[in-house]
């Protein structure tokens, strides 16, 4: 009954606000739309395709239309859309002597035959809207109309405290006049997980489900969210208030608390230093490793197990090799494509030692964005080789990749039309792809070479709808970079200024998500209105963190790795175990390839060769190499293509794939990773040699493969297993397959 | 959700199709048969034992189905082969070679009259020759011609979404009837092809099992598909038994149980496959007779060299036969891929080169079906992600063409000899019994006896339907 109440008011409120917002601001809309003027084409009548859906993808809005007739996807083409409905077929689309044969009502009304169906009534506004228009001539808009500028819902989050619970999302559109009115109306609507909360076409929220999602109202090119929480019973929830090492912890376990999600323990020293050292050496600790960390009782043991890892080069190695399948290195011999395996060499050894370093990211990302020259000598002008393996620089292709990677966001949408669930126009898309126009390459010296060049006299790219040229100009900004030299200096110190938040969010969401397995925006590389960060304060603090720290790698991994959030224990409770996205506790994560393979060898001691490496060459760095052209997948080794590394064919982060398969369990029980080792390395009859009963044989086999010791169970059933042939080599073998193959060793946990 | 980075087109289509296209063929080109042991006698009473006790079932617990109007009748079809022809294939070129049509429009080849009293390319004589046990579809309408908007919408029936990333039909089979003996229930030769993804939100205990070896390639043999020999089958018991014993920790942890559930499935299912002797036998081609390899054309070539010079059969009658074996050992959704269709520049050759071997392969598929008894109970299916542009382009080739395209569909509950849909004069738009891509998909499943109106839930709550808003395709209906 409290909660009750209390939910009611909490939305009383919610409409409250709205209904103010509006009461003040529409007072000059609804006049407009209420007078006797015949409604305007661009402020009335496309609002109406719009809401019924005439200008979605699936329908008119489609590139090539739909049945003969096409509208600009969500009206991005007024102008177009205009001419297509009055003048395409005169007299037929719109009737201004017999309104209600107009087609355009009729098709709406569902009574002549229409592949949409029927969208409204007669005695709808919709309807009413289009019929005064038609009735007035179908006039065009004399003069320019008021645009909208914005869109905003009443409130940023709303809580819902019971099941059932409801409210309504007011929308209110902000017009380049100053004016605002309400358009709830004309708006569609869109929950992100309707199985936590739906939103209807009129607006109004319902809670279904304990849960957090955001749902959207959509109105004119923009999309605008709010953030829609329901509560689990309060009955039983008891905040345990865990200690906090960081402000990481602080803002997770902020957002927890208010969901009524408990977190789950820390986890023990083995599962931690089998964890960190898989994640900052990719690799699993040695069996010295294991003894000193155990051994160790100083309380700060943990923190010096992360600076110790963050020092050594593997670190360093193992990034290097993310930004690589990032930045698509692929060696071949294919010379019109640039990507030579000599290019190749140059660009990751030149990140690796940026990473090494510890160079500034902005300052690593920056050199590769404003850099010229040679592909073999010039490690990073190999951006404008390796992310396109292709014979000529083709700008748009290559604008898109670009901002994925570095801003997380993709623009490509916005080629033919405004993106429809972001805020980028096409004047943003192409005024953005203007920065890569003028990348040419010319013959080096050897044949191998090629030289990266910015050619000033190539004109800027072309606005699909008016082929305007729009010159360079970085996104969301209105006035071009300018300058008649190379527009990339500019777009370098924008892109990586401490200011662009875009940059520094998307750089920290990718650190975090290396880290915790997923970001706090997910996925990764489509960042957007409508894909909102699950815990919007964290990644604030964290791109903040990145700024302040001079966007150090180590320095914002450290802090990430020493939070408790970080060092959470997989076994969930009660309360969190359906919580997959909130970091309440850990998820298991399959190894990546490489770094699963080379924990084979760690364990085995058994070294791989990779093609085109020289043997004891880890396969974290490792990358394709082959001898023809380097365009689409390569994985560079059997192993990587089954075990999901990515193919370097995109840079998409989903590239990169952890889900398990069938050939991946065949691959591990009879495939030559594993069944050869188990012999070669002569780790078991050095145990035997060495050791002096079984059971010290089975403890060490546990921990160097799963970096802890056997459970008493596991001890007696092995040494069961075992019987009483104390020497014989073939148990011990089988015991160190089960180890390899068991599920604790595929994943990190 | 998956890479959507292939939105873009890039580079400059030729003879080898366009950059995206290129791309996805680069992979499977690179592909080799992987050696792995030889297959060891195996002591049958010991691997019939693990057998049994690999076979215990699959928890499927968090999968419920909802709500939704069943469309489901009983099943005709047990099995569905799906032969895909990635990259676009040309309809002109193959079942609506519309000879009437002014002549940039027409297919690029003479016609050749079908047993049914129609007209196919005469690329397709032996195909022409049994149009009775088989029907076609002339006016099945896609959405998108983007390669891997369209694979993803033909293999999913859904186009891609930011939100949900949907399953493979072969997926949503696996997941709704299982397997019908040893097998995997859902087998891709050789491989998956590049543009399907995952298992969307089912788990990846629903993906196909890759066979990483191609069956046309001599010396095939499935990569880490035998125990190794010196490992008995009693120390591989001893393995087992030792690994159940290493997962009861975690298991007793409860940290991802779907997880876990889905590593213990496809141990379960590797040490079935690794000690049945018949889920062995059905990945070879023992006993297969020189006549069979025949019939299905192993030996027919193209008429023109493929771009490495050689005229060659690319090994699809293998590829079919072994699709057969597999359906007849209990595989529930076989996908088979063949050729490289992306033909913007001289369709006329790509046809000489590869349409030869895939007339012979699926007459004979259909007729040794046919004489196995197998036809009936097996839904063959021939796909391709969209069709190509009704007037051939400047360079002699035609592009990507999603509004309307051809399919042949044969056995398993489909009517034979019936050609369905008209288009128009010019093969570019449905003229009479449009069927959207969804219809045909939503037939299928119908044979299969699944129904398709049901909503899986995805995400622990989220429901949504199998197929959208789709219908059944009454006129290819036996």
């Amino acid at each position: 009954m409290h909660n009750a109440l209390r939910s009611r008011t909490w939305l009383l409120l919610w409409i409250a606000v709205a209904t103010l917002a509006s009461g003040l601001l529409t007072a000059a809309g609804a006049a407009a739309s209420e007078s006797a003027d015949a409604p305007s084409f661009r402020r009335d009548v496309m609002p109406v395709l719009f809401r019924a859906g005439c200008n979605a993808g699936t329908c008119h809005g489609s590139a090539r239309g739909k049945d003969g007739f096409m509208l600009s996807l969500f009206g991005y083409d007024p102008k177009g859309d205009y001419a297509r409905i009055v003048n395409d077929i005169p007299g037929r689309r719109v009737n201004a002597a017999v309104p209600e044969q107009s087609l355009l009502l009729l098709k709406a009304l569902g009574a002549v035959p229409h592949t949409g169906g029927k969208l409204f009534d007669k005695d709808s506004d919709l309807y009413k809207t289009l019929f005064r228009w038609i009735e007035a001539g179908a006039p065009d808009d004399a003069e320019a109309v008021p645009q909208v500028v914005g869109i905003t819902l009443p409130k940023e989050s709303v809580v819902f405290k019971k099941i059932g619970g409801h409210g309504v999302a007011r929308v209110t559109a902000q017009f380049s006049d100053g004016t605002s009115r309400d358009v709830t109306s004309l708006a569609r609507f869109f929950s992100n997980n309707p199985s936590v909360a739906t939103i209807d076409a009129d607006g109004k929220v319902t809670a279904v489900a304990p849960g957090d999602t955001n749902v959207f109202a959509r109105y004119s090119r923009f999309t605008v969210g709010s953030e829609a929480i329901v509560l689990p019973p309060e009955e039983g929830f008891t905040w345990p208030n865990p200690p906090a090492n960081n402000f990481i912890d602080t803002l997770v376990f902020d957002r927890l608390q208010q969901l009524r999600i408990i977190p789950s323990d820390l986890c023990d020293d083995e599962t931690f230093l089998r964890r960190i050292t898989l994640d900052l050496a990719a690799r699993p600790p040695s069996i010295e490793e294991y003894h000193a960390f155990m051994a160790d009782t100083k309380p700060d043991k943990r923190a010096k197990k992360i600076d110790e890892l963050l020092a050594a080069d593997a670190f360093a190695d193992l990034w290097a090799t993310i930004w690589s399948e990032h930045l698509r290195i692929i060696g071949g011999n294919y010379a019109p494509q640039a990507t030579h395996v000599k290019a190749a060499d140059v660009f990751q050894e030149w990140i690796r030692a940026q990473m090494r370093s510890g160079r500034p990211l902005n300052e690593f990302v920056a050199d590769m964005v404003a850099s010229s020259g040679s592909n073999l000598s010039n490690g990073p002008a190999n951006l404008y080789t390796m992310m396109l393996h292709q014979v000529r620089v083709e700008p748009k292709p290559l604008a898109a990749d670009f901002s994925q990677l570095f801003l997380g966001v993709q623009i490509q949408c916005a080629e033919c039309h405004n993106h429809p669930f972001d805020r980028w126009t096409m004047d943003d898309y192409y005024g953005f792809v203007s920065f890569f126009t003028g990348i040419k390459r010319k013959n080096g010296i050897e044949p191998r070479e090629r030289r990266i060049y910015f050619d000033t006299s190539v004109e800027p790219a072309k606005h699909l709808v008016d082929g305007r040229p729009m010159p360079a100009k970085v996104l969301g900004s209105v006035e071009p970079v300018g300058g008649d030299g190379d527009p990339r200096k500019a777009l370098a110190a924008w892109l990586t200024s401490p200011n662009n938040e875009m940059f520094s969010r998307n750089l920290a969401n990718r650190i975090w998500a290396q880290l915790l397995g997923r970001g706090v925006i997910d996925p990764v590389d489509d960042i957007r209105v409508s894909n909102p960060p699950v815990n919007a304060p964290l990644l604030d603090a964290l791109s903040k963190r990145l700024v302040e720290v001079k966007f150090d790698l180590r320095s914002l991994v450290r802090e990430i790795c020493n939070s408790r959030i970080y060092q959470l224990s997989s076994r969930p409770n009660a309360s969190n175990a359906r919580d997959t996205r909130q970091f309440s506790h850990r998820h298991l994560e399959r190894l990546r390839a490489d770094t699963l393979i080379d924990s084979v060898v760690a364990v085995t001691g058994v070294p791989r060769k990779f093609e085109g490496f020289l043997t004891g060459t880890r396969a974290i760095d490792v990358y394709p190499k082959t001898s023809g052209d380097t365009a689409g997948p390569h994985y560079g080794d059997p192993f990587f293509h089954t075990f999901g590394r990515a193919s370097r064919a995109t840079v998409a982060a989903a590239e990169t794939k952890l889900e398990p398969t069938l050939s991946q369990a065949l691959h591990l029980a009879v495939g030559d990773s594993v069944r050869d080792r188990l012999t070669a390395g002569g780790v078991v009859k050095k145990l035997i040699e060495t050791k002096s009963t079984p059971e010290d044989i089975i403890d060490e086999l546990f921990i160097r493969t799963l970096s802890r010791r056997p459970t008493t169970e596991e001890m007696t059933g092995m040494r069961e297993l075992v019987g009483d042939d104390v020497k014989d080599q073939a148990v011990y073998e089988d015991i160190f397959w089960s180890l390899l193959n068991s599920t604790e060793f595929l994943f990190n946990y | 959700m998956p890479s959507r980075s292939s939105h873009s087109p890039a580079g400059r289509p030729d003879q080898r199709g366009c950059q995206e296209f290129r791309s996805l063929m680069a992979r499977v080109s690179r592909r080799h048969a992987v050696q792995a042991g030889t297959f060891g006698a195996l002591g049958l009473s010991l691997g019939d034992m693990l057998r049994l006790e690999a076979r215990g079932e699959a928890s499927n617990e968090a999968f419920q189905t909802t709500k939704g109007a069943s469309s489901s009748t009983p099943a005709k079809a047990m099995s569905v082969i799906q032969l895909h022809l990635g990259g676009g294939f040309p309809q002109h070129e193959s079942f609506d070679p519309k000879p009437e049509a002014p002549v940039e429009y027409r297919g690029s080849f003479g016609v050749v009259k079908t047993k049914n009293g129609d007209v196919f390319s005469d690329n397709f004589p032996k195909t022409a020759a049994i149009t009775d046990k088989i029907s076609i579809v002339r006016t099945v309408v896609g959405k998108i011609p983007d390669h891997g908007l369209a694979t993803y919408h033909l293999f999913k029936g859904y186009t891609p979404t930011a939100v949900i990333d949907y399953p493979a039909m072969g997926s949503i089979v696996s997941h709704e009837l299982g397997g019908r003996g040893e097998l995997p229930p859902y087998i891709a030769i050789p491989n998956q092809s590049a543009f399907v993804g995952g298992t969307g939100f089912l788990s990846s205990t629903y993906g196909p099992f890759e066979l990483n070896a191609d069956p046309g390639q001599k010396g095939f043999k499935v990569r880490d598909f035998s125990i190794p020999e010196g490992v008995p089958l009693d120390r591989f018991d001893r393995r087992k038994k030792a690994r159940d014993l290493v997962q009861r920790r975690i298991r007793a942890m409860e940290a991802d149980p779907a997880t876990l559930d889905t590593m213990d499935d496809f141990y379960k299912s590797a040490y079935t496959l690794l000690t049945s002797k018949d889920a062995q036998k059905a990945f070879t081609f023992e006993g297969e007779s020189e006549d069979t390899f025949k019939l299905y054309g192993n030996d027919t070539t193209g008429s023109v060299r493929g771009p490495d010079g050689k005229y060659h059969t690319k090994g699809l009658a293998e590829r079919l036969i072994m699709a057969r074996r597999l359906v007849e050992a209990g595989t529930r959704f076989v996908t088979v891929t063949y050729g490289s269709w992306d033909s913007h520049v001289d369709v006329k050759k790509s046809c000489l080169e590869q349409m030869a071997p895939l007339d012979a392969a699926i007459a004979g598929l259909i007729t040794d079906l046919d004489q196995r008894g197998m036809l009936d109970t097996t839904l063959f299916w021939l796909t391709s992600e969209f069709g190509r542009t009704p007037k051939v382009n400047g360079d002699s080739g035609r592009d990507h063409w999603a509004r309307n395209y051809s399919m042949l569909l044969a056995g398993g509950g489909i009517a034979k000899g019936v050609i369905h849909g008209v288009s128009d004069s010019t093969g570019g738009e449905p003229a009479r019994d449009a069927v959207p891509l969804e219809d045909i998909q939503f037939t299928i499943y119908n044979l299969l006896g699944v129904d398709a109106n049901k909503e899986l839930v995805a995400f622990g709550t989220r429901p949504i339907e199998i197929i959208k808003d789709g219908n059944l395709v009454k006129g290819i209906l036996s």
